[in-house]
């Protein structure tokens, strides 16, 4: 243990103090907010400001159109009623096709032939790739007619805002499954960045020390299993380090701002034993993907062949992801029982399952004891594979060298 | 009570035999000599010995017990590939090796500076090991392997790429270690570096013993056939009966006598001759010549004598 403390020191120190990590501290929350703000503060800005034209018959319907397109929640264009002719086809026609004119498009409403036959609508666009204002039309279309139509049968427009508001469900009682869903997300990709950034980070250090051949003079005192204990350890907390960086920046600037609303919600969005299981399936997580990634290393013997590897990281966490959706709908089915005691996958999918539902102690056991013998096995069989491998120094070993290795000693 | 004791030992990687029925003994307070041309099994000699490898058969004994891993941290090695952490400092890099053999951190720093700056490399303690030379790192590496006090020190070719002054320096290092009762391994192929100091020599060829023994015992059993002259003036002595073949240089020969002749029939001839002498040697057969005879003949001589990169 002191050995693999002493290793793990090393590697932890060596990491931390390079400008690196903390340009990669400061900055990967820094570019990430700004991305993150500056598309939502885009989102909410950018309604649809096109400038169109309407042509229609129907003076209120026009007039209504325009009321919603110019003043809606998503939109604010600019809109040209006309009647129709054939002259105003002609010169809108003229303009969509006119570079200096800002025209995006026209609608063209033919009135049913009974009162209550919908309207025929044509639009013709500047631009077939326009979606927004295609679709804000379409909506705008949409609730104009209802209106008109709920009108028709006798509804005052106080009904008719009643009839239309959104729908709320409160789920206070029973936990709240987008909290649950919005979390295991975040897990998976924090998840994810952390064993790609530094998961790999193991395996490289572990290639590291063979080209640098440092692992001589190592091994000469130290096993293999305390040297890639070390390593795993250290790095990883290089990445906890990292990681708690930024969940304490991001909940004190959260905590500033979004206290209110979350509160006002009326329930917390995660209770604390939830924080306690994903930090505990995170930890283990961790461990189990840092020790594949070490496995990987002391199998190849360059970077370009580890790449070529990565997919044995990246697989088993695309499996987790893709489970999450049957787990959503039936939390306590066989298939999700089975899959969240998945060694490789309980970090993600138990962690989601415990938010979701009420898990039996002896299942969340279950799944720390099958996690923890697969982290001990994977380490003996990478430290196994180290130490053959470096002996034949050189040649990256097949498959069959490698389960003959597991016989040598 | 030996310091190591092999007996026996063999290793196979996959059909390639390494080592093979290999028994030795090092004792205290000695140098010994683990020699032999490239893959003949010195390293997965040394590996066994320190535990990197397991034995398939046979038995390695450190410090008068079966091999267990506590022994290591009497045990210092330098490997033949050097390696060091190349953004670590130098004391910082020392100060870890040194902790991960049990001392602790005030002790192995302490240490680290000594011997740096016994090894007039005081300066670098503050130094990337990147940006030292490759002289330099190999003496804090030779620093790393002797820094826990080991009674048993293992140098893997301690001397390549180390000039002449720095190879003395480390030498008269060793020597004073041995005086301390510290046994030292060398392993290497160059023996013209080691044969001075050796007490005891193994000749390991295709992983087999070929030859062991002490220094002395070794080299009483070849014939002191071979002769250094340097002289001027006439040099027709050389065609004496006893003289079997001769090398004639700008200012002396080196001459081969038949088997059973005696060197002074040459010199007296050479006097009557009127040959002015300046030196007259009687030379001991070198390690590298019996090293190269033996493998040879271990070889079977139309093999392969040119696999001998000694």
């Amino acid at each position: 243990m002191h050995n693999i403390l002493l290793i793990a020191r090393r590697e932890y120190f060596e990491r931390v103090r390079t400008k690196g990590f903390l340009l990669a501290t400061v900055l990967i929350p820094l570019v990430m907010g700004t991305l993150i703000f500056g598309s939502m503060m885009l989102m909410a800005t950018s309604k649809t400001q096109s400038h169109v034209a309407i042509v229609t018959s129907n003076q209120s319907f026009g007039t209504e159109m325009k009321q919603q397109l110019e003043g809606g929640q998503q939109a604010q264009m600019k809109v040209d009623l006309f009647a129709p002719s054939d002259a105003i086809r002609t010169q809108l026609n003229a303009q969509l096709h006119a570079k200096d004119s800002t025209l995006a498009g026209f609608l063209w409403v033919t009135p049913g032939t009974t009162p209550e036959a919908r309207p025929d609508v044509a639009y013709s666009a500047r631009s077939a790739g326009d979606i927004a204002t295609a679709n804000a039309l379409q909506d705008a279309l949409r609730a104009v007619l209802m209106r008109e139509r709920l009108t028709a049968h006798g509804l005052t427009t106080g009904d008719i805002d009643q009839l239309t508001a959104p729908v709320k469900i409160d789920t206070s009682a029973s936990g709240d499954s987008g909290a649950a869903f919005l979390a295991a997300y975040m897990l998976f990709f924090l998840m994810y960045m952390v064993i790609m950034l530094y998961g790999m980070n193991t395996a490289r250090s572990i290639i590291d020390e063979k080209t640098s051949r440092i692992f001589e003079v190592l091994l000469a005192t130290i096993q293999p299993e305390q040297l890639l204990a070390g390593k795993i350890l250290g790095v990883g907390a290089v990445g906890l380090t990292q990681i708690s960086v930024w969940m304490l920046a991001a909940f004190a600037f959260a905590g500033s701002g979004l206290s209110p609303a979350l509160a006002s919600h009326g329930h917390p969005l995660i209770t604390l034993s939830q924080i306690g299981f994903f930090i505990l399936y995170f930890l283990f997580g961790f461990l189990i993907y840092s020790s594949i990634a070490a496995a990987l290393g002391a199998m190849t013997n360059s970077e370009q062949e580890l790449q070529q590897l990565n997919m044995f990281l990246v697989i088993p966490l695309v499996f987790c992801m893709v489970m999450i959706f049957p787990i959503m709908r039936a939390p306590d089915s066989t298939l999700a029982r089975v899959a969240s005691l998945i060694p490789f996958c309980s970090p993600l999918l138990m962690n989601f399952r415990i938010s979701l539902t009420h898990v039996p102690a002896w299942e969340i056991w279950l799944s720390i004891g099958l996690m923890t013998a697969t982290i001990a096995a994977i380490l003996s069989f990478s430290a196994r594979v180290y130490r053959v491998g470096i002996l034949m120094y050189g040649k990256k070993p097949t498959l069959p060298e490698i389960v003959r290795w597991m016989r040598y000693s | 009570m030996p310091i190591v004791q092999l007996d026996q030992i063999r290793k196979q990687y996959g059909t390639k035999v390494a080592v093979e029925g290999l028994s030795l003994n090092i004792e205290p307070g000695s140098m010994f000599g683990l020699l032999g041309p490239n893959g003949s099994g010195k390293t997965s000699t040394i590996r066994m010995m320190i535990g990197m490898t397991v034995p398939d058969s046979g038995g390695v004994s450190l410090f008068g017990q079966p091999f267990s891993r506590q022994h290591l941290a009497r045990v210092g090695f330098l490997p033949e590939e050097r390696g060091l952490y190349k953004k670590m400092k130098v004391l910082d890099q020392l100060v870890f090796l040194g902790r991960l053999h049990g001392l602790d951190a005030a002790t192995a720093k302490s240490r680290s500076v000594a011997w740096c700056e016994r090894l007039q490399i005081a300066d670098t303690l503050q130094k990337k090991t990147e940006e030292l030379s490759k002289g330099m790192q190999q003496k804090i590496q030779f620093i790393a392997a002797l820094l826990h006090d080991p009674d048993l020190i293992i140098m893997d070719e301690p001397f390549s790429g180390l000039d002449p002054v720095n190879a003395q320096l480390l030498m008269d290092v060793l020597i004073d270690q041995r005086t301390q009762g510290k046994a030292i391994l060398f392993s290497t192929h160059r023996m013209d570096q080691v044969e001075r100091f050796c007490d005891s020599i193994a000749l390991l060829s295709r992983g087999k013993l070929l030859l062991s023994g002490s220094m002395r015992e070794i080299k009483s059993m070849y014939p002191r056939n071979r002769v250094e002259m340097i002289f001027t003036g006439d040099e027709s002595f050389l065609d004496h009966p006893s003289v079997e073949s001769y090398r004639l240089y700008e200012d002396g020969a080196e001459l081969k006598l038949h088997e059973g002749k005696e060197s002074r029939c040459v010199l007296r001839h050479a006097l009557e001759h009127g040959t002015d002498i300046v030196r007259f040697e009687v030379m001991e057969p070198t390690l590298e010549e019996i090293f190269i005879e033996h493998v040879k003949a271990s070889f079977g001589d139309a093999d392969n004598g040119g696999a001998v990169d000694a």
